[in-house]
């Protein structure tokens, strides 16, 4: 507290200075992309860039009426991303489950080795999973994306789950033993319960990988599973006249739900990712 | 503590058949491409370590891994230091603390795709409002133009994508630092620049080292930052490795050369992994034992 007097003026401002760096750093992008979508045509270039300016939801009216490639790929996104989201945290639950509770030479194996598969880059699997998953039939599909998002995420999240399931005291599921419920009955009626948190902290993580992921959907969707960010993409790309406005509008609507799971759940994904990449 | 039955191995079968089949197979199976030649519709023929030949004697990809290396470092240490930066400054007390938590957290729930276009207008040198600013001082980043300029918005942008991953491990690997560590340096008068250099980096490097080989392994997959920025151009002189990797498959055709240019990707980032793995193999045999 002496110290905290001693200090000048000067310190105080360069801490304010960094805060306010660090806001705009942070926020800056965000914010610009979701006001220029209420901004007019003209107002959205306007130099220096207008903070003060009459709303407008034009838009969001032109988006809605004129752009029907949008809506679909926002509906496939969400399919994608809670079915991938869904398939990740079952899987990475009766994972963590084991992991925390079982041992064995060959478990403490397979933990390593499902932590070096997922530092393997994605663009790899892509080349031998492009034919089979042609000659399959999956390409284009929802199941290919929902496959591949939940695969790449299971390690992390079997891993985030263990550690919430380790925190469970053991005595519980003894005492359900001894009570006579069945293998299935313990996992179900006593630590389910106990590890949701953990299964939203990895839900998180791969709904928001999911809903914002480019290189699968670039690779494996065409037209019918086409996903959000890729047509965004597309539209952001096109040469001739593209229309700034409902494009931002466009990805306000993307961007706003998601932004918002994150700052909800924060405190959820500081444990999670704790859990999952410093302490194993 | 239970021994691994086969009630326990039924429970661990959709985690491993999930990674087995979608990343495992795949990864290894490269291999074998990387030794056959194949394109769309035609039946692979065995080649040898051809494609390698041809890879490591194209002047292309060893742009596309230079450009890698440099752009990997380079986003890597900057965010280290930002992020550092940022976990002091919120380990000494900030206003609105959950807020300004939050805001720093923003990004990670940005898209590539949308942190690339919001970046690209923004620093746009004729009509964002930053690029604007940054010509009339005289320094307009020329990303479309130069390729240099080009990998240095790749890298802004991937450090602002990124930061936030770096700085939650390291402000919670600082949190971690006891606090009676910090009252005994107090006690004995020390100043706070021998406080930050003799106790916290000390005492953080596990986490550093942790970040570092995180950060440089997630950072060797770059690919949308470039090709939604520049598409590897112009002249491909701001490819990098996925970039080159992609072009070579899905629009030469060339399977084998890619797939070559990608057992290499798989073999470096398992090397830099190393040291962790071990570390990782190390601290679960000691829980197993």
């Amino acid at each position: 507290m002496r110290r905290r007097r001693l200090h000048g003026l000067l310190p105080r401002l360069l801490r304010a200075l960094a805060v306010l760096l660090m806001v705009a750093w942070s926020a800056g992008p965000v914010l610009f992309v979701v006001t220029a979508s209420f901004k007019q045509q003209l107002d959205i270039f306007a130099y220096p860039p207008k903070i003060v300016f009459r709303p407008t939801f034009d838009h969001y009216v032109t988006l809605w009426n004129t752009w029907d490639a949008f809506l679909p790929t926002l509906r496939n996104s969400l399919i994608v991303s809670v079915g991938a989201t869904l398939l990740a945290v079952c899987v990475s639950f009766l994972g963590g489950y084991v992991y925390s509770r079982y041992y064995s030479r060959l478990l403490a194996a397979s933990a390593v080795y499902m932590i070096a598969i997922r530092l393997l880059p994605p663009i790899v699997v892509t080349l031998p999973l492009f034919p089979v998953i042609d000659f399959l039939g999956l390409s284009d599909t929802y199941a290919v994306l929902i496959l591949l998002y939940a695969s790449f995420w299971v390690s992390l999240c079997t891993m985030v789950v263990k550690t919430f399931v380790d925190e469970i005291p053991k005595e519980l599921d003894e005492a359900a033993f001894v009570d006579g419920a069945t293998h299935l009955q313990t996992i179900t009626k006593v630590i389910l319960p106990l590890s949701l948190q953990g299964m939203m902290a990895s839900g998180i993580f791969v709904f928001v990988y999911s809903w914002n992921e480019y290189l699968f959907a670039l690779i494996f969707t065409t037209q019918h599973a086409k996903t959000a960010p890729l047509v965004i993409s597309e539209v952001m790309d096109a040469i001739y006249g593209t229309d700034w406005g409902v494009l931002f509008a466009g990805v306000t609507i993307q961007l706003v739900p998601v932004v918002a799971l994150v700052v909800l759940g924060q405190r959820l994904l500081v444990a999670g990712l704790t859990a999952g990449s410093v302490k194993g | 503590m239970k021994k691994l039955g086969p009630s326990a191995l039924a429970l661990l079968t959709p985690v491993h058949l999930l990674l087995f089949l979608a990343i495992t197979l795949p990864s290894l199976f490269v291999f074998w491409m990387s030794l056959n030649e194949s394109t769309y519709g035609v039946e692979a023929t065995f080649v040898g370590l051809r494609n390698y030949a041809a890879v490591l004697t194209d002047p292309y990809f060893w742009r596309a891994a230079g450009n890698t290396f440099v752009v990997t470092n380079v986003v890597v240490y900057i965010e280290i230091l930002i992020g550092l930066a940022l976990a002091l400054l919120f380990k000494s007390g900030l206003p609105f603390r959950k807020l300004m938590f939050a805001i720093v957290l923003m990004p990670y729930a940005v898209s590539e795709v949308v942190g690339v276009l919001a970046w690209k207008i923004l620093m746009d040198p004729a009509h964002g409002a930053i690029g604007r600013t940054l010509a009339d001082l005289g320094l307009a980043l020329n990303w479309s133009a130069s390729p240099t300029q080009g990998l240095v918005l790749v890298s802004i942008i991937s450090v602002w994508q990124h930061l936030p991953f770096t700085f939650l491990l390291l402000y919670a690997g600082l949190l971690a630092i006891p606090l009676s560590v910090y009252e005994a340096a107090n006690i004995d008068g020390a100043s706070a620049l021998q406080t930050f250099f003799r106790i916290t980096l000390p005492l953080l490097v596990p986490t550093l080292l942790i970040v570092v080989i995180f950060r440089l392994i997630f950072a060797i997959r770059m690919f949308s930052e470039v090709w939604l920025l520049t598409k590897g151009g112009p002249a491909r002189l701001t490819e990098v490795l996925s970039v080159y990797l992609y072009q070579g498959a899905f629009r030469n055709g060339d399977f084998g050369a890619a797939a070559a240019t990608g057992w290499l990707m798989v073999v470096s980032s398992l090397a830099i992994a190393a040291f962790y793995l071990y570390q990782m193999q190390k601290r679960i045999a000691a829980e197993n034992a």
